[in-house]
């Protein structure tokens, strides 16, 4: 029995991609995954532009991260000019990246994962019958954006993070106030884990391992180690253990440590990471049964929502903290080379540039979390086949595609380009 | 467009960063209702059913990069009344055009042999390669203005396009002029309707909302150099978001007389209340 299966465009995912699955005998012959988004070449157009550029430019990979491009970029070029920024300039950055975390996931898990479960083609199709769920997203997606139009001055694209600090700073009293609705909406966030809790999912063990950041002080975002169970690196070595390869096939290339697939996500996170998790996240996680670490991709979705609970509890600390005046400061250009390693929705994410002189960047490398996903996405797809080949074609595409939309991938972001040189 | 039958329409994107697609999402008030309004033939970032067949009107955010988006951009052309270009990468090619301004010797290791179908075209917005009916520009667009444009849409009044500067709506909130303060703000030249959000958030406006059609390049040019820009600087910040939609910069910069300042920013009028 032969079969083909090719998903032209698989729907519910940021950007572009397709599946080509050939089936022989029984036997997976064929197995790609790839990006179809056109190439944009952010790291050939910023060179030659001057370092304040980076972070108005590559914030356009991404509309959902686009707070999470803008905080790598700013990491890795203040890392460039030897620049340290205040504490409170941290802490917002921190928020910014949370309040993102908060509307991604919660538009992920609501408007793109959550119909697969319950039998819909779309959350707008779901709307008669889960108006309540429904709301409960909306209102987690505005609390998400409202928080990062507070800080960036709006939803997409923040513009208030410049190098070195804000260009505009929220007043006290609109942080106590978002405070105050973050706490409205926390009970939207455990309602979404129990949601999620819920829905079966398949047993199915990943080959790849997981990897985010590991920071003693809290909950991994902007700082720490990139750490698996078994071995941990510092930000600037990644060059070592990170390889990036081509496939001909994709505009995306897959990223691999020392021979070993690995995977970036929410789950990875609370992998290395659970026993820093909010007292309420922690509650929860316990709550839902689920067994850490976990290698399956179809947990992802559950520990995106268990997240939530956890972003709104920091992201409300951080609300309690006093804001001061604090002026930008004056920036002396010098060469040198920066890397950023944050952790973004969808897992780690990588900015490195390199400055001359003048303060002109002469190289950059961006690595997303869903370039270091694609391998392993691409090979759970393979090792998940053989249980599936019984069913009907239209099982074989969902399934198929839940396991893809559970790494929650953005293709837009995928499209990465490395050197490389054909043969 | 009929009252009493629901508008059948289309939101895809192409090449893009889907912050656009987004945009309309993110308007957590309204999006069910809005959506409830018109009949969503198609929206494949958020539905799995998606029929292109006969449009009232298409949403299209993204630009042209490859052989695909063209494709794409093409069929939906052909399949709807009406084309609404998305976004500044739809409109003005946005940051990925910028590629056109840059050294080739920047990106060119960068190419890797692709599907025929998946080749490179040069980045490009939707109206260099087929007519466009209506523009919602911006990086991103302001999620406000599509919510008028499809409520508009169903009364059949769209809204009209904004024809002033940034700066117009910049003062209204009662901004200190950032050129006064020695930053390089294009809001003189840029389109307005964004409420200035960047200038409101503390930074400069970088024209992604591309070049009113009656601006004055020359004196821009002017008081950017007054400020001490050179000129490399200049050319630079100007063709971040709209350098395809100032093909006359250079010239205008080395002073010749001969100025074509007609931008593309014209639409088609009679849709307009």
């Amino acid at each position: 029995m032969s079969k083909t299966i090719t998903l032209n465009h698989i729907t519910k995912i940021e950007g572009h991609a397709r599946l080509n699955l050939k089936i022989e005998k029984g036997k997976i012959t064929t197995c790609e995954l790839s990006a179809t988004e056109g190439a944009r070449y952010f790291e050939g157009i910023v060179k030659g532009r001057r370092y304040y550029a980076a972070h108005e430019m590559t914030s356009r990979i991404c509309g959902i991260c686009s707070c999470a491009h803008v905080v790598a970029a700013l990491t890795a070029i203040e890392d460039a000019l030897g620049l340290t920024i205040s504490e409170q300039s941290c802490r917002l950055r921190v928020l910014l990246t949370l309040a993102e975390r908060i509307r991604s996931h919660a538009t992920h898990l609501y408007f793109l994962a959550l119909p697969d479960y319950l039998g819909y083609e779309s959350a707008l199709s779901m709307a008669p019958e889960y108006k309540p769920q429904l709301q409960s997203a909306l209102r987690l997606m505005k609390m998400g954006n409202g928080v990062v139009k507070l800080l960036g001055g709006r939803d997409l694209h923040p513009v208030s993070a410049g190098v070195g600090g804000w260009l505009k700073l929220p007043r006290q009293e609109e942080m106590e106030e978002t405070g105050k609705e973050l706490l409205k909406v926390k009970k939207d966030a455990i309602a979404t884990v129990k949601l999620f809790a819920g829905l079966r999912q398949p047993e199915f063990e990943s080959d790849a391992e997981w990897f985010s950041l590991v920071d003693p002080n809290e909950y991994a975002v902007l700082n720490g180690k990139f750490a698996s169970g078994k071995s941990s690196f510092g930000k600037h070595e990644y060059r070592k253990f990170i390889e990036e390869y081509h496939q001909s096939y994709s505009t995306a290339n897959f990223v691999v440590k020392e021979d070993h697939r690995y995977f970036v996500s929410a789950l990875a996170r609370l992998n290395n990471n659970h026993r820093q998790l909010s007292k309420d996240a922690q509650k929860a996680l316990k709550d839902t049964g689920l067994k850490l670490p976990s290698k399956n991709p179809y947990h992802n979705n559950l520990a995106q929502a268990i997240e939530l609970i956890h972003c709104i509890d920091h992201a409300m600390e951080i609300c309690k903290g006093e804001i001061k005046k604090e002026e930008m400061p004056e920036i002396t250009p010098r060469p040198g080379r920066g890397v950023g390693a944050i952790e973004v929705p969808r897992g780690t994410l990588w900015h490195d540039y390199t400055l001359d002189e003048r303060g002109t960047i002469t190289d950059a490398n961006i690595i997303t979390p869903t370039a270091q996903n694609l391998y392993a996405m691409q090979e759970d797809i393979r090792k998940r086949m053989p249980s599936l080949l019984k069913k009907k074609r239209e099982e074989i595409v969902l399934d198929v595609e839940k396991l893809i939309r559970n790494y929650d991938p953005c293709f837009s972001c995928s499209a990465h380009f490395l050197e490389v040189k054909w043969l | 467009m009929s009252k009493n039958k629901k508008l059948k329409v289309g939101v895809y994107g192409i090449t893009g960063c889907a912050g656009c697609q987004l945009s309309i999402i993110f308007n957590e008030e309204e999006i069910l209702d809005l959506l409830s309004l018109i009949d969503l033939k198609a929206f494949p970032f958020i539905k799995e059913l998606n029929t292109d067949e006969e449009f009232d009107y298409v949403i299209l955010e993204g630009l042209v990069a490859n052989k695909l988006d063209l494709e794409i951009l093409r069929k939906l052309r052909k399949n709807s009344k009406m084309l609404i270009s998305l976004g500044a990468c739809a409109c003005t090619g946005c940051v990925p055009a910028y590629r056109h301004f840059t050294l080739k010797e920047n990106y060119e290791h960068l190419l890797y042999k692709r599907q025929e179908e998946l080749q490179d075209i040069e980045p490009s917005p939707h109206d260099e390669h087929v007519k466009v009916d209506y523009y919602i520009p911006g990086c991103p667009p302001d999620k406000k203005e599509i919510l008028r444009f499809i409520k508009g849409s169903v009364r059949g009044v769209l809204p009209r396009p904004h024809q002033n500067p940034v700066c117009i709506e910049c003062r209204r909130n009662g901004n200190a002029c950032l050129l006064d303060e020695g930053k390089p703000c294009l809001g003189p030249i840029t389109t307005g309707g964004c409420n200035a959000v960047c200038i409101n958030g503390g930074l400069e406006c970088w024209g992604c909302r591309g070049p009113t059609k009656d601006m004055n390049l020359e004196l821009m040019i002017k008081i950017l150099r007054d400020r001490g820009f050179d000129d490399r600087f200049i050319q630079d910040r100007m063709r971040t978001f709209a350098g395809l939609k100032l093909p006359m910069l250079e010239r205008v910069m080395q002073g010749s007389k001969s100025k074509v300042l007609q931008t593309r920013f014209d639409g088609e009028k009679k849709f307009y209340e």
